[in-house]
């Protein structure tokens, strides 16, 4: 009954409140010494975490597979702060941003890793790769994979509606707008969440969420990194040519399936898990192209949407140097990389990693250059915030809004701004 | 014709506390009444009052010392907390009325046409409720999407293209009012249905041989007999659904990203807690919350006379 339901509630949040929820879970203990290194990892790097565990017989691991959910570690790390016990040597965060709150001052949980892992190991990441992990000069994580952006395009669709793949963003534009001109319902691209923000503003430089450290962080819309995607998006927003329906939408694989998407501006992972999968697009159909260049720039930058990170706890104590070494194989042994579903940070795993690939029939053409120039080529100033989820539905409820109604994006960003900086100072960041 | 007093149907008489009766063995009486009530004290003290107790202390505790009312400032001063009331508002301007409605029209209903579909049925209610988590979420997330949803045109008609339109704005309140009544409404129903069953079987004999129709009988007879059920469901719905939490939290594994973590009051303290690490803030949040839940409490025992005993009511 009601009343039931409503006491036990009570009663899960009352522990929540009183800290006693710490070792729920079966999450387990840590801390306690014995020096039994205690590996927090999501299911897909279990495999490699077992495989290491295995090639070191001498030292005493336990592997827990958490749940990938936006927020689990936080808040286990945070229950784990309150009952002073039961925190994981190594974690896996599906959700890089989430080192910002880990390394916050209040968290105090992320080692730094500056003297745990040599800087000749952290220069083999992708550059500008570990901006996210770094806070104040300070490198508080290794990333495990990255999500560069790409512009993925359907190359049977192009070569039947008789259009060239866009190197401008003033091209892609123009393509767009015929595309949804001469072929309605067509679709170049999608505004909604990080999916948004991260493609285009994230590509663009718009600085929305640039970490200066910990406590502080750049947020200017008014830029013209920020205004130029606006003014590039408000046309297309108009004819319906980008769409604010989240990729993840069944109404979006609709659009995959009616062969309406020409082309998306995305991450590297969309080729493998969401073209095929989730849009049932046929082999031998999407094909990779750098981003399209802004004017007066020649590389192609890329903007980030997703990647995951690993982090050592700075209450590892005596097994911080073995957590530090198991971080490190993890990210950087050529051979564990190449075999994980995205795109490797290490530089030389992600090249194994895209032997694989370039051979892979799924794709038209091999998508591995455009993946290797999109990863070395991220567009700096795109930082781990502590308001990254607000990040991603204000810019729904402003940029999103607008474009959905017609109106006009650069007062959109007005308002974006305004919920941005309230995010950034609800989240303890001076907005400079 | 004259509304009826409510009559007390033993039945469903509720978990309430026993006023002790006045009565010659008194002292076999009163430990009786305490062997009854001590496992419900030993867990309202346990997991109810020493938990709320602290929560009050934690609630004026910043970086570890005492700070007064600065956690409390700092929840009402948070520009979340107005969105947050302003959603929770909307929620139950919505959702209790549609509640309300449902479990009244389907438990008369049934007690309308009894027999063996009703006990059925009453299970039926019952079911969404039972359907909890990931799977929650993944089946609420194909009934709002149009492509897939069996109720596809209904949500055309009404402007809902995909679920990413569903999950927004106003339509997102209306959805989750949907899932708030699909998971409330079944064991209201069958609280209701059972004080229907325990009203006395001469007065609803007497109303039909005195003519009144099936609905005249609802509306005059039924329903004023059970009025205090009818309150005690909408006033524990208030202080319930002021607390709405699951809904939008299972929601929003469905769709990542697409819905605030903050969108309800109790989010927001849940928020507080675990990614701004700031217990301070999400114990003050909780006991305004708490407040909330006890004032409803206090309307049900003042105002609905739901926990009347005979003794109480003859005195």
């Amino acid at each position: 009954m009601k009343s039931w339901r409503a006491a036990s509630l009570a009663a899960a949040a009352a522990l929540v409140v009183s800290g006693c929820g710490g070792t729920g879970g079966g999450s387990g203990n840590s801390g306690d010494g014995k020096g039994e290194l205690l590996v927090w990892v999501d299911n897909t790097r279990t495999p490699a975490a077992q495989q290491y565990k295995k090639a070191h017989p001498d030292l005493k691991i336990r592997i827990v597979t958490i749940p990938p959910e936006a927020g689990y570690v936080p808040t286990k790390v945070s229950l784990a702060n309150r009952a002073k016990s039961g925190w994981p040597d190594v974690v896996f965060l599906t959700n890089p941003a989430e080192a910002a709150t880990l390394a916050s001052e209040k968290f105090g949980y992320a080692a730094p890793l500056d003297e745990l892992v040599p800087k000749s190991v952290r220069d083999g990441f992708a550059p500008g790769s570990l901006d996210t992990c770094t806070f104040g000069g300070r490198t508080y994580c290794l990333r495990n994979d990255i999500a560069p952006t790409v512009l993925w395009y359907d190359a049977t669709l192009m070569k039947k509606y008789g259009y060239q793949v866009p190197k401008t963003w003033a091209d892609y534009e123009r393509t767009g707008l015929k595309a949804a001109k001469e072929h309605p319902g067509t679709i170049v691209g999608a505004i909604n969440g990080k999916y948004g923000a991260g493609t285009y503003f994230g590509s663009s430089g718009c600085p929305t969420r640039d970490t200066l450290s910990l406590t502080e962080v750049d947020i200017d819309l008014t830029r013209k990194t920020c205004t130029r995607v606006a003014d590039l998006l408000q046309p297309m927003a108009r004819a319906k040519a980008v769409t604010t329906v989240v990729p993840t939408d069944p109404a979006f694989a609709k659009l995959g399936q009616d062969d309406r998407i020409l082309m998306l501006p995305g991450p590297a992972w969309f080729g493998d898990f969401m073209f095929g999968p989730a849009f049932k697009i046929p082999e031998g159909r999407i094909a990779a192209a750098p981003m399209p260049t802004w004017p007066g720039e020649t590389t192609s930058y890329a903007g980030q949407v997703g990647g995951g990170a690993f982090l050592v706890s700075a209450h590892a104590g005596d097994r911080t140097e073995a957590a530090a070494d198991l971080v490190r194989r993890l990210t950087t042994d050529v051979a564990l990389q190449a075999k994980q579903p995205t795109y490797p940070a290490f530089t030389a795993a992600a090249e194994r990693w895209g032997e694989a690939k370039a051979k892979d029939p799924y794709y038209a053409s091999d998508p591995m250059p455009a993946l290797s120039a999109a990863a070395n080529a991220l567009r700096p100033g795109f930082g781990a915030v502590r308001y990254e989820a607000d990040w991603q539905t204000s810019f729904n409820d402003t940029v999103g809004r607008a474009a959905d109604s017609g109106g006009n994006l650069r007062k959109a960003l007005a308002s974006w701004q305004d919920k941005l900086d309230a995010a950034a100072e609800t989240s303890e960041y001076t907005v400079g | 014709m004259r509304t009826l007093s409510p009559p007390r149907p033993t039945t469903v008489a509720a978990a309430a506390p026993v006023a002790p009766r006045r009565h010659r063995r008194r002292g076999r009486s009163t430990a009786a009444v305490w062997i009854l009530v001590s496992p419900y004290a030993v867990f309202l003290t346990v997991f109810g009052l020493a938990p709320a107790g602290y929560a009050l202390w934690t609630s004026f505790v910043h970086d570890g010392s005492f700070s007064g009312l600065r956690n409390w400032a700092a929840v009402f001063d948070d520009y979340r907390l107005g969105e947050a009331a302003g959603n929770v508002t909307a929620y139950l301007l919505l959702w209790l009325p549609v509640l309300l409605l449902t479990v009244l029209s389907l438990a008369f209903t049934l007690h309308a046409r009894p027999g063996r579909a009703a006990g059925a049925l009453q299970l039926v209610y019952y079911l969404p409720g039972a359907v909890t988590g990931s799977a929650a979420a993944l089946l609420w997330l194909f009934m709002v999407s149009p492509d897939s949803s069996p109720f596809g045109p209904l949500l055309r008609l009404l402007d809902v293209r995909t679920a990413t339109d569903a999950l927004s704005g106003g339509s997102l309140i209306a959805v989750l009012a949907v899932m708030g009544v699909a998971v409330h409404a079944g064991g209201w129903i069958v609280v209701l249905y059972g004080a229907l069953t325990a009203l006395p079987k001469d007065v609803l004999e007497a109303a039909q041989v005195d003519g009144a129709s099936a609905w005249r009988t609802m509306w005059h007879v039924k329903l004023p007999m059970v009025r205090t059920y009818v309150a005690f469901v909408l006033i524990s719905s208030f202080a319930s659904g002021s607390q709405v939490f699951v809904e939008p939290t299972v929601l929003s594994t469905g769709a990542p990203g697409q819905i605030s973590p903050t969108w309800s009051v109790n989010q927001l303290a849940y928020v507080y807690a675990t990614q701004d690490g700031d217990f301070g803030k999400a114990a003050a949040l909780s006991l305004a919350m708490l407040a909330v839940g006890l004032l409803a409490a206090w309307i049900v025992i003042t105002r609905t006379r739901m926990y009347a005993t005979d003794t109480t009511k003859a005195g």
